[in-house]
């Protein structure tokens, strides 16, 4: 009995151990990297004091950023904004629930 | 006379030849299925000796206008990153797939300066036969093509930070 139960389990190995090993190769590379997404530039992590401003890399990130930050802020244009929105139209703030939530946070 | 039946039969025997190999089915042109070394070196050699010579004449501009990187970037990384990568990548589907592999420009190339930049710019624009390059230049036009030879040759010497700012789409 022993024997035939350790027979099955062997051959069942044998089919398996492969097959699984095929299929994760198969898999092994990440779909994402077959994604191309338009990314913003992450000016986080520029050190201005250690950028060389004559050299042309520092200077041309310097003009994505300064873009970037331009082209925000044209987007946040309170003066149009106070136009369109329409406050009474507005849903009002449950203050309570806002403040269990806020406890429930911690 | 002799000569010339000597050359007519060399003739029939090299058209037979060419044509038996071309039928039978016998070359593999799996890409998974490397060249011999001697293949290899007459192909490469064949390039490098075309690109040379056909990008000889060419006029580098200046290269040194922060605003090509900064045009040549989104452009790289769209055109020519998955093949030819990026700093900090080691390999793509594509660098591991295409034969022969596709140069990674990422790390610094130590031929002369001005021919590496008009090679750049010839491959670019005119691309290369059954290599996976395509020519660039039935879709853009000069001034974008030199943006791009400016931000490959600064390539090598950009952080993955620096060239994601670069790279961004505004």
């Amino acid at each position: 009995m022993k024997k035939n139960l350790m027979k099955t389990v062997s051959k069942i190995a044998l089919v398996l151990i492969p097959a699984i090993t095929l299929s994760m190769t198969a898999t092994a590379h990440d779909p994402s990297l077959h994604v191309k997404k338009a990314k913003k530039a992450d000016c986080s992590k520029m050190d201005h004091s250690k950028m060389d401003m004559k050299d042309p890399v520092a200077i041309a990130m310097m003009k994505k950023c300064m873009k970037q930050a331009k082209k925000s802020k044209d987007m946040m244009d309170h003066s149009k904004m106070d136009k369109q929105m329409d406050h009474s139209k507005m849903k009002k703030v449950d203050k309570k629930n806002m403040n269990k939530d806020d406890h429930n946070n911690h | 006379m002799k000569m010339i039946k000597l050359i007519l039969l060399l003739a029939v025997l090299g058209v037979g030849t060419t044509a038996a190999v071309m039928y039978s089915g016998v070359v593999n042109v799996a890409a998974d299925e490397p060249h011999s070394d001697f293949v290899y070196w007459i192909l490469e050699e064949t390039r490098k000796n075309s690109i040379k010579k056909a990008a000889a004449n060419i006029k580098v501009p200046d290269l040194t206008d922060p605003e090509l990187l900064l045009s040549g970037g989104v452009d790289y990384e769209f055109m020519c990153a998955s093949c030819h990568l990026k700093p900090g990548q080691r390999e793509s589907d594509m660098s591991l797939g295409l034969y022969p592999a596709p140069p990674n420009l990422t790390v610094p190339d130590n031929n002369d300066d001005i021919q590496v930049e008009r090679n750049n710019f010839w491959v670019i624009k005119h691309g290369i036969k059954a290599s996976g390059m395509p020519a660039w230049g039935k879709t853009h036009d000069d001034q974008r093509i030199w943006a791009m030879v400016a931000f490959i040759k600064r390539l090598p010497t950009l952080t993955p930070d620096q060239y994601q700012v670069l790279t961004a789409v505004e």
